[in-house]
């Protein structure tokens, strides 16, 4: 019977989980030191129960441990997210008005983003960026998929209102 | 359009007619422009491979084998200890006898537990068990201390010249190096002393000065002289009425060229030094000097 004791097995749940909670306690707190720190506790307290948990259990259990970690406990900073340069090596033939415009954009995105209470942020971003499915993310935070399409429909609503300043 | 359409959407979930209305609103123009923008988004870097190394490094997991910590049993042992420790001294505690003791010039009321009162003089000190009190009434003393002893039981004050039992009544005690003294006030007072049992009755006194018995006939208040700040004396050699001096002013008296066995009677004041002192040498026809803490006194003939 395979055990999350094993290190193989250890191993491959880390690599495969590792980045997403990192991702998902930065999208929440927008704090890099506490999100590697929460990654670090999950894993030691699955490594301390990996009799217990089983692997298919595994990974429910590190968000539940990660979730727990600073529930209530930091408050949340400013979300500070990247731009993927895609147009670096590529030719560009958009006007400067439009780079501009884009550029722009992307700091009216930024803002609504972090004005967005904390569960649709970590929705949206993990559906976005991670490309989670509703239902992996409903069972990361533990609720049902419907609240997750809930969050999701009020973050792109809420989004768009501020960008568009309704 | 149906609920959480927007969610719906990003996941082709809306129905032909939806979503060509749905493309018709004002809003979809920017909807698609924040689809389009949270493409480009990053999350902060992350390297799980060194995350990975991190832990390895913390919790040694490659080499060392796992042994199951079991901090509940070390907790356990450290519980035990403690436990025994703490139930060792509350017995050890428990066992200890009760006791008051006063230092010179101090003097200190002490309510027993069956509500007995004990004035303790300067310089003295009792002790007893409470646990035991419910059976024997007994009361350890070294000085001098005045009872008021409730209705009850035998109540005994031992003390190391010999010893008092009562069954309720008011008495003094005093018991200082060579002199041991005990008076009745009220009721009956039932002294052992080498053996020999001796009643007094109110009003007397039984006195045991250097291993001899003095008559000692009695006193007229209610009360030992000095519960009101007054130490009296009837026949007393000189050096114990100077080490009750010394008692009540913690002072260190010396004396010169005086007869300290000659027998004093009278009362010096234990709240006015100067008074005291004159009360003490004038009888006796000695001469005192104060200084600080010491006092001396001398004989008329001394230069």
């Amino acid at each position: 019977m395979s055990n999350v004791c094993e290190e193989q097995i250890f191993g491959s749940v880390f690599k495969a989980n590792s980045k997403t909670i990192f991702n998902y306690i930065y999208y929440k707190f927008g704090n890099e030191e506490k999100a590697n720190d929460a990654v670090q506790e999950a894993f030691v307290k699955l490594w301390e129960n990996c009799a217990k948990v089983t692997p298919e259990k595994a990974k429910s259990y590190l968000y539940t441990v990660a979730n727990n970690l600073y529930l209530n406990v930091i408050k949340a900073e400013k979300v500070r997210l990247k731009y993927a340069d895609l147009h670096s090596n590529a030719i560009s033939n958009e006007s400067p008005e439009y780079i501009l415009e884009e550029k722009q954009f992307k700091q009216k995105l930024d803002n609504a983003l972090n004005d967005l209470p904390e569960n649709q942020r970590t929705t949206f971003l993990l559906n976005r960026i991670d490309g989670k499915k509703y239902a992996e993310i409903a069972e990361m935070e533990g609720v049902s998929i419907k609240a997750i399409e809930k969050r999701m429909h009020l973050a792109l609503k809420s989004l768009r209102e501020k960008i568009d300043g309704i | 359009m149906q609920e959480n359409y927007l969610a719906k959407w990003l996941n082709n979930e809306l129905s032909e007619t939806e979503l060509s209305e749905f493309k018709k609103s004002d809003a979809y123009a920017t909807y698609m422009k924040i689809l389009n923008a949270s493409k480009q988004l990053e999350a902060p870097n992350f390297d799980a491979d060194s995350a990975y190394e991190n832990f390895k490094n913390a919790q040694d997991i490659q080499d060392v084998k796992v042994v199951p910590l079991r901090p509940f049993k070390s907790f356990l042992r450290v519980a035990a200890v403690i436990v025994i420790l703490l139930t060792g001294s509350y017995f050890f505690v428990n066992s200890l006898d009760e006791s008051y003791s006063t230092q010179l010039a101090e003097r200190t009321k002490v309510v027993l537990p069956d509500n007995s009162k004990i004035i303790l003089n300067a310089d003295s000190k009792i002790s007893f068990s409470e646990k035991k009190w419910d059976k024997e009434r007994n009361v350890a003393l070294t000085g001098e201390a005045f009872f008021k002893v409730a209705k009850g039981k035998k109540f005994t004050v031992s003390t190391e010249a010999g010893t008092v039992s009562v069954l309720g009544t008011q008495f003094n005690v005093e018991n200082r190096a060579d002199f041991f003294e005990v008076t009745c006030y009220e009721g009956l007072v039932s002294v052992l002393y080498k053996n020999k049992e001796q009643k007094l009755p109110a009003g007397t006194s039984f006195l045991v000065v250097n291993g001899k018995i003095m008559d000692d006939t009695a006193i007229k208040n209610g009360q030992p002289s000095w519960v009101n700040n007054e130490s009296s004396f009837k026949s007393i050699p000189l050096k114990y009425v100077l080490a009750e001096f010394e008692r009540q002013y913690n002072v260190k008296v010396k004396t010169e060229n005086v007869d300290t066995n000659q027998l004093f009677t009278g009362t010096f004041s234990n709240t006015a030094i100067k008074i005291a002192l004159e009360s003490i040498s004038t009888p006796s026809k000695i001469s005192y000097k104060l200084e600080g803490e010491n006092v001396l006194f001398y004989g008329e003939d001394t230069p």
